[in-house]
C-alpha cells in the first residue's frame, strides 16, 4: 500500500467553498436557458451533480453521502421521464398528438413545453449521476487520519 | 483564438488527444491512466468547441473530464497500486492479439473515412432541407437554440428515450448494487 494519510489541505477546501455557488448557479443557467443560448437539460443537470462530486472529493466523501436527503433523490431521478410524459400526453389531451405541443393552450407553447421538458432531463441526469456516485462511494473507506481520535471510517460505516 | 488559425489548432489538439489515448493504454498505474484519460476528454471538448458544438463539447467537459473521472477514482480507491517501477506498463504483459484485434478495428474504422463529404461540403446531409425548416421553424416557435429544438421538439421521442436510458441506469445500478440509497 503507497497511500498517504488523509490531509485536509485548506487550498483545496476554500477554493472549493467558494466556488461551489457560482458553478451551482453556472449549472442552473445551463439547464433554464437551454432554448436562448448553450445547454439544456443534459448539460446544466451534469454540472450540478459535477459539483456535488467535487464538493464531496474537497468536504469528505462519507459526510456528503450522508448528508444526501435519498427520498428527494429519488424524486428527481424520476423527475425527468414523469416531465416529459406529462408533457407529452397534455398534446393529446388538448386534442393533437402524442408530444406536439403547438396545440398546447399556453402562449408560446413550444418554449414552455420544452422549459418543462429541460428542467426535467435536468433533475434527472444530476440525480443520476449523484445516485452512481453514492453507490460507489458505498465501497469507499476514508483513509486513516493519524490525528484524529475518532477512528476509522470502516468503524463508521459498521454503523448504518 | 484570431492570433492561432483554426487549423493549426485543430491539428495540434488532435495530435493531443491521440497522445494521450495511447498514454492512456500503456502507462503502468492506473492512477496515471485516468488522469492522462481526463486529459483525452478535456482535449476533445476543446475540439467540440472548435468545430462549433458548444452544446457537445459542454458534455464532453462535465461528463467525461469532471464526473467519469471522479468516479473512477473512487472505483479505484480501495485497490491496491504496485509499487511502482517505470511509468510504463511492461511490454512482456501486452498481448500481441490485443493489440492486432485493436490494430484492425481502428484500420477497419479509417477505412471508412474517405466515404465522409469534405468538410463544409453543400452536399452533406446536414444542409439538407429538413435542417433549413428546422433553423427556420424553430425560430417561429421561440426557440433560440436549435439544437435543443431539435432534441426536445423535433426529435423528442428519441430524446424520450434518453431519458428512459438515464433512468434505467440509475435503477441498474441500484438493482445491482444491492440496499437502497442510504440517507
Amino acid at each position: 500500500m503507497t497511500r498517504t494519510p488523509f490531509t485536509d489541505s485548506p487550498v483545496v477546501t476554500t477554493t472549493v467553498r467558494l466556488l461551489a455557488p457560482f458553478v451551482l448557479t453556472y449549472g442552473l443557467f445551463t439547464l433554464f436557458h437551454g432554448t436562448t443560448s448553450v445547454g439544456g437539460g443534459f448539460q446544466g443537470g451534469v454540472v450540478a451533480a459535477a459539483m456535488v462530486v467535487t464538493i464531496a472529493f474537497a468536504l469528505g466523501i462519507r459526510q456528503t453521502v450522508d448528508w444526501i436527503d435519498a427520498r428527494a433523490l429519488w424524486a428527481l431521478v424520476v423527475a425527468g421521464p414523469v416531465a416529459f410524459g406529462v408533457v407529452a400526453l397534455a398534446g393529446i389531451v388538448f386534442g393533437g398528438a402524442f408530444l406536439q405541443f403547438d396545440v398546447l393552450p399556453i402562449a408560446k407553447p413550444s418554449v414552455y413545453a420544452t422549459e418543462a421538458i429541460e428542467i426535467g432531463i435536468g433533475a434527472t441526469v444530476a440525480a443520476v449521476v449523484v445516485v452512481l456516485f453514492v453507490r460507489i462511494a458505498d465501497g469507499y473507506s476514508e483513509p486513516t487520519d493519524p490525528t484524529s481520535p475518532t477512528g476509522t471510517a470502516e468503524e463508521e460505516r459498521a454503523d448504518d | 483564438m484570431t492570433a492561432i488559425p483554426e487549423a493549426t489548432l485543430s491539428v495540434v489538439l488532435l495530435t493531443f488527444v491521440l497522445v494521450v489515448a495511447l498514454l492512456t493504454a500503456v502507462v503502468r498505474d492506473v492512477l496515471t491512466a485516468i488522469v492522462v484519460f481526463a486529459a483525452y476528454s478535456l482535449g476533445l471538448a476543446i475540439l467540440w468547441v472548435l468545430y462549433r458544438a458548444p452544446d457537445v463539447g459542454l458534455t464532453e467537459a462535465a461528463v467525461g473530464a469532471g464526473v467519469t473521472t471522479a468516479l473512477l477514482l473512487l472505483a479505484i480507491s480501495g485497490a491496491v497500486r504496485p509499487v511502482s517501477s517505470g511509468v510504463f506498463a511492461d511490454r512482456r504483459s501486452v498481448r500481441p492479439r490485443s493489440v492486432l484485434v485493436v490494430g484492425l478495428v481502428a484500420g477497419g474504422l479509417l477505412l471508412t473515412v474517405p466515404a465522409l463529404p469534405p468538410v463544409g461540403s453543400v452536399e452533406t446531409p446536414a444542409f439538407g432541407a429538413v435542417a433549413e425548416f428546422y433553423l427556420e421553424d424553430a425560430v417561429e416557435r421561440g426557440i433560440d437554440n436549435a439544437v435543443t429544438a431539435v432534441l426536445v421538439v423535433y426529435r423528442g421521442f428519441d430524446t424520450f428515450g434518453e431519458v428512459a436510458v438515464v433512468f434505467t441506469a440509475a435503477v441498474a445500478a441500484l438493482a445491482i448494487l444491492g440496499r437502497e440509497v442510504t440517507g
